[in-house]
Parts: C-alpha cells; structure tokens; sequence
C-alpha cells in the first residue's frame, strides 16, 4: 500500500509553506538520505493562467519546494524545472507571463524549455495504441524526478494531476495528436518516464470554483497520488481510465493510506455536484456537435 | 450600385465570423478571398467561395470588387487599407483601425481623399442592448447621466477556449508592442470607449493607469476615466487577465441607475443563436447587424457608422490615456 499524504497550509508564506512540505514529505517517509546530483522538477504550465486561478503551479510553490529539496539534498545538487510546448502554449511565453523565469532567475535554477532540448524518439504501445514520444535526454540523467501537479478536473480525461501531468515531458509541441487516445497517451510517457516523488500544489485548486484550499499532497506513488486526488474530488478512481490503466500497466498501487488531514480535504474540496456534471457534458456534446459562429 | 461584390482580406476568427455572415447578406457576393493559410482558404472554399489567394494583392486587383473587409492583425491594418483605397474599394475594418493615431489619420485621409467609404468594426454598436441604452439616454430616461462604468474583462487573445472545445495557439504578433500596437485598453477598452464616444461626444479630460499582471510588454489591466464636455464621468476597465469574461455598462442618472450585461451568452443563448442562424434569423446578431449596415450605406451612398473619423477620434482618446498611464510608470 502507498502513502499519500495531505496537510493543511492556513497561512501561505514562506515559512508556513515550507514547513507544510517538508512535513508532507516526512509523512510518506520520503528518504533524503539517497545520494542526487540532478533534480528535474515538472510543474503544471498547461497554458497562460494566472497561478491565483488554480490552473498552473504557482512558481512561487515551487521556489519553496526548491528550498526544501536543497535543504534537505545539499546545496550543490543541479535543479532543472522543466516544461515543453503545447499545440497552443508556448514555454518562451509562459515561462515569462506566469513569472517562471524570475523564479529560475531568483533561486538560480535552470529552467528549461523540453521542446529545445536533446530528445531520444521512443515507440511505446499502451492497450494496444502505439505511440512516439519524444523523451529528453534530461530525464535518462537526473537522479531524482519531482513532478509537481495541479489538482484539477479536465474534461476529456477527468481529472489532471501528477500522471496527467507528466504528458508535458514529451518534448513534440503538437501534443494534440495524441488526443484521440489521450488515457493511454498519459500512461505510455508515464511508463517511459517514471515519476520519484509528487509534490501535489493544491494551495489553491480549480474546482467547481477556484478556492484558496492549503493542501500539499504528496506520495512517491503518481498511481496512488491520483486515486487519492480522484476521490477527493468526488471520483470514483475506476472511472478514470488513465489511472486504472496506469495500474495494469505497473506503474503504481490504487490502494493508499491517507496520512494527515484527508477529511478536511474531502469536506472542503470544490467538487463539482451532480447538475454540473450534466452541464458539463451537456455543454461538450454542444460544443462538438453544433459549429463555431 | 446593386449588388456588392465584396472581397474579404483575412480568415482568422474573425475573418470567418464576417465570411459566414456575408453568405446571408442578400445584397452581398462574397468574390473573393485572401489568406495565408491554406486551411482557412479551403474553410472559405467549402462554403462556395470560388476565388481563394494567398495574396491580398490579387483581391484588389479585381475590378470588379467593389468593396473589401480586412481582418487583418493589427499590424497589417495600415498597409492593407491604403492599397485599398489606392485601388479604390471601400473598405470595412476590423478594429482597432490602426496601431496609433498616425496610421489613423494615414487611412483616413487615404479614403477622404478618394471619395470612398471606410467604416470600423466597432460591433457593440450593433448590439441589441447597447442600442437601447443610447435610446435610453437620448430619451432622458436616466436624467442626466452622471456616472458611467464599463467594463470589459476576459482573457483577450490567450483565451484558453477559443476554439470553443480546446486551446489555440496565440499569434506571436499579441505578444510584441510594436505589432499590436497596445494590449487590453487598445484590444477591449477601444469597444468601450468607442461607445461613450458615441454616447456622450466629446471628452474633456482623461486620466488612467495600466498594470502588467503577466509580465508582458504590452498591458493587460487598464482603468481609464473620462471626463466628457458636456456628460458624465466615465471609467472604463479593462483586462486580459481573467479566464473569466465580462462585459456591462453601468449607467447612473439624477433620475434611474442601471447596469447592463452585455457579457458573452451562455450555453443555453448559444444553442439558441444557433437555431436562429439555422433558421435565418440574423436580426439580433451585431456582427452580422454591423455587416448589413455597411453594405446598405454602400447601396444608398450613405455615410456608415463608425465611421473613419469615429475610429479616429476614439484612437484619439485612447492615445492621450496611454499617455497619462505611461508618465505615472515613467514617475
């Protein structure tokens, strides 16, 4: 069974976030004692969302998470945050708009642009879908792989957090190509790209409605994390097909133990009810049925 | 003139909106069209568009274009229109007309002088409610109008859902000051501004302050007050911040206050719009309004409204807001 862990942030400065992470981390048993050089850190720049909206990870979220790993593996380690380019996002603006590169600038990490660097073309089939992901070379070298996920429903696959997530490492921009087979999509860059550690920023969390939620999520189980964060949102994990999927496929437990404050969570979490689910798929079927303009 | 041969310049978003519209102008033949992008010119082809270029140049060369609209980025606005005029269609713009007042006062006068119509796409004119507001104020049914506050907040060009079931990518030219010519105040505040313009005429002094949220060169919070001669005081806000969207006009007179939503319908207007365009029912649509005026003033030799010296005069204002926010940055 994986640990998953969930503790509560009241105030959000520095040291109280801080603080939060480190005992997010000390709850799942997280081992600094390992010997890491080279730390890749993923968050959510999924497009030009202000952080305030729930949508992307706040840098500032991560400049903390920085602090921690340091404190905790040694100053001298290498710390590359990473995102690559989307079919309608592009890093050069993003990493600039939602204040990326000041973070980078600030913490004296390198913050890097996937799409722009060195990548190996694999062929990978999940569930009989074959797929080519454009792995970098990066992650066949760090030692240590945090992915830093927003906790969020998303349409077409129903929920993005830590597995969904690491779909930005597949250096090719026109990610749009995979959307026909999305789930498998997500699980296939999963299985070639394997996820140490989640540092869920559910600070604030884009629900029914974005809230000022506190929570630090983590567990080294991106399978666990997202069953966890599944139901927390009022999902029945086994109707997300990426993370059942995810299962059989190895890269992960649906069983966890909740440690920290899970019932908070699950009584304050923005879930979405039953008639916004209706509206919800109402307003796609419109959307794709009838024609723009 | 009887019926309209009409050339469209530019198939972006808007570009089609306009295309789609026109196919029910009545006294509209759409002749031509240009874009770059092969994509949009197969759109325009699926609709029975025969003549396709890539090249706006071969639409004005046809003689028998009378009449052109450009939707074209910002950037694009001032050479396009001055062939144009040089080879003597009329012209519908898309706002804003130019990227300052220069390029403003270039087309204008470029039309002027040729004795040929030129009108700006300012479509909220168009807008059922807007129209009823002017009415209102001109029928002193606010009294006088004291305060006015409009507001036009949403996420602008990097608009998550602007192809309504996913992201699209964003033109690099938004991103670069120069090309744009301004961010949120120029892109939304223009619609606003034009409004008041043309509610409450001439302004008198003008105060306002833009902000960086997302670290871009170009704005995208602006708030801007207006003091007209003979009118109200008037802010406009503006933003490309928010993954929300709005859009309302608030009146306040010594006899009824009253705020209007002019926001983005929803899902069930949207369902409803459809059904009303599948049974021909244009009537409430401003962007198809806006068209039909056009092409009217065209037929009648009539002048049409927004005008060129409308578009002018609202850059005008625009430009002396940019300057009081930029001494504010510069102190």
């Amino acid at each position: 069974m994986s640990l998953v862990s969930f503790v509560r942030v009241i105030n959000h400065d520095y040291n109280s976030v801080k603080r939060g992470i480190k005992e997010s981390l000390d709850l799942i048993n997280f081992n600094f004692s390992r010997n890491v050089n080279k730390i890749v850190i993923k968050p959510n720049i999924c497009y030009y969302y202000h952080p305030s909206t729930g949508e992307v990870t706040d840098p500032w979220f991560v400049s903390v998470l920085i602090d921690v790993l340091r404190d905790n593996f040694g100053e001298c380690s290498d710390i590359y945050v990473v995102e690559s380019d989307a079919s309608a996002m592009k890093c050069k603006y993003a990493f600039k708009m939602l204040g990326y590169d000041r973070m980078a600038r600030g913490k004296n990490v390198k913050l890097i642009n996937l799409t722009e660097t060195k990548s190996r073309i694999v062929d990978i089939t999940v569930n009989n879908a074959k797929f080519e992901f454009h792995v970098p070379e990066l992650f066949y070298e760090a030692d240590l792989v945090v992915n830093v996920p927003k906790i969020k429903y998303m349409s077409y696959v129903k929920i993005t957090c830590a597995l969904k997530n690491m779909f930005g490492c597949n250096a090719f921009p026109r990610k749009y190509i995979y959307h026909k087979a999305l789930d498998e999509a997500i699980v296939g860059i999963n299985k070639l790209i394997r996820t140490n550690l989640v540092v869920g920023d559910g600070l604030i969390v884009s629900g029914r409605y974005t809230k000022r939620l506190g929570l630090i999520m983590s567990s080294e189980d991106p399978v666990a994390f997202d069953t966890a964060a599944a139901k927390l949102m009022g999902l029945n994990s086994r109707s997300v097909r990426h993370i059942t999927l995810a299962f059989e496929e190895g890269l992960g437990k649906m069983n966890y133990l909740p440690m920290g404050e899970y019932s908070y969570f699950e009584e304050n979490f923005p879930r979405w009810n039953l008639k916004d689910k209706l509206w919800k798929t109402i307003s796609s079927v419109y959307l794709k049925v009838l024609p723009e303009g | 003139m009887n019926k309209i041969n009409l050339g469209i310049i530019g198939l972006g978003n808007q570009g089609k909106i306009h295309l789609r519209n026109c196919m029910h102008l009545e006294n509209v033949i759409v002749k031509g069209v240009a874009d770059i992008s092969k994509k949009n010119l197969d759109f325009a082809m699926k609709l029975g568009i025969k003549n396709a270029y890539t090249n706006y140049e071969d639409i004005l060369k046809d003689e028998q274009i009378n009449a052109v609209i450009i939707s074209l980025p910002n950037f694009l606005h001032l050479e396009a229109s001055l062939k144009a005029a040089e080879a003597g269609k009329h012209v519908f713009i898309e706002k804003p007309m130019g990227r300052n007042v220069e390029e403003c006062r270039e087309i204008l006068s470029a039309f002027q002088k040729n004795n040929l119509k030129l009108m700006v796409g300012y479509g909220l004119r168009f807008h059922p409610v807007v129209k009823r507001i002017r009415e209102k104020i001109m029928d002193g049914f606010f009294g006088e109008v004291q305060i006015v506050e409009s507001t036009y907040v949403s996420s602008g060009p990097f608009s998550p859902k602007s192809n309504r079931v996913g992201p699209v990518p964003v033109p690099s030219w938004w991103f670069d000051k120069k090309l744009a010519g301004g961010g949120s105040f120029l892109d939304l505040g223009s619609h606003m501004i034009d409004l008041l313009l043309w509610f409450f005429g001439e302004v008198k002094d003008v105060e306002s302050y833009i902000y960086y949220t997302f670290n871009l060169e170009i704005e995208d919070v602006a708030t801007c007050v207006l003091k007209f001669k003979k009118g109200p005081l008037a802010i406009v806000n503006t933003g490309w911040f928010s993954k929300d969207f709005t859009r309302s006009i608030q009146i306040c007179g010594t006899a009824k206050n009253l705020w209007f939503n002019l926001s983005r319908s929803n899902v069930v207007k949207e369902i409803l719009k459809h059904v009303k365009k599948k049974i021909g029912w244009y009537s409430s649509d401003p962007y198809y309004l806006e068209l039909a005026h056009f092409m009217n003033c065209l037929q009648k030799d009539e002048e049409p409204n927004p005008s060129g010296e409308d578009g002018l005069r609202c850059h005008e204002v625009i430009s002396w807001a940019y300057r009081k926010a930029f001494e504010k940055i510069k102190n």
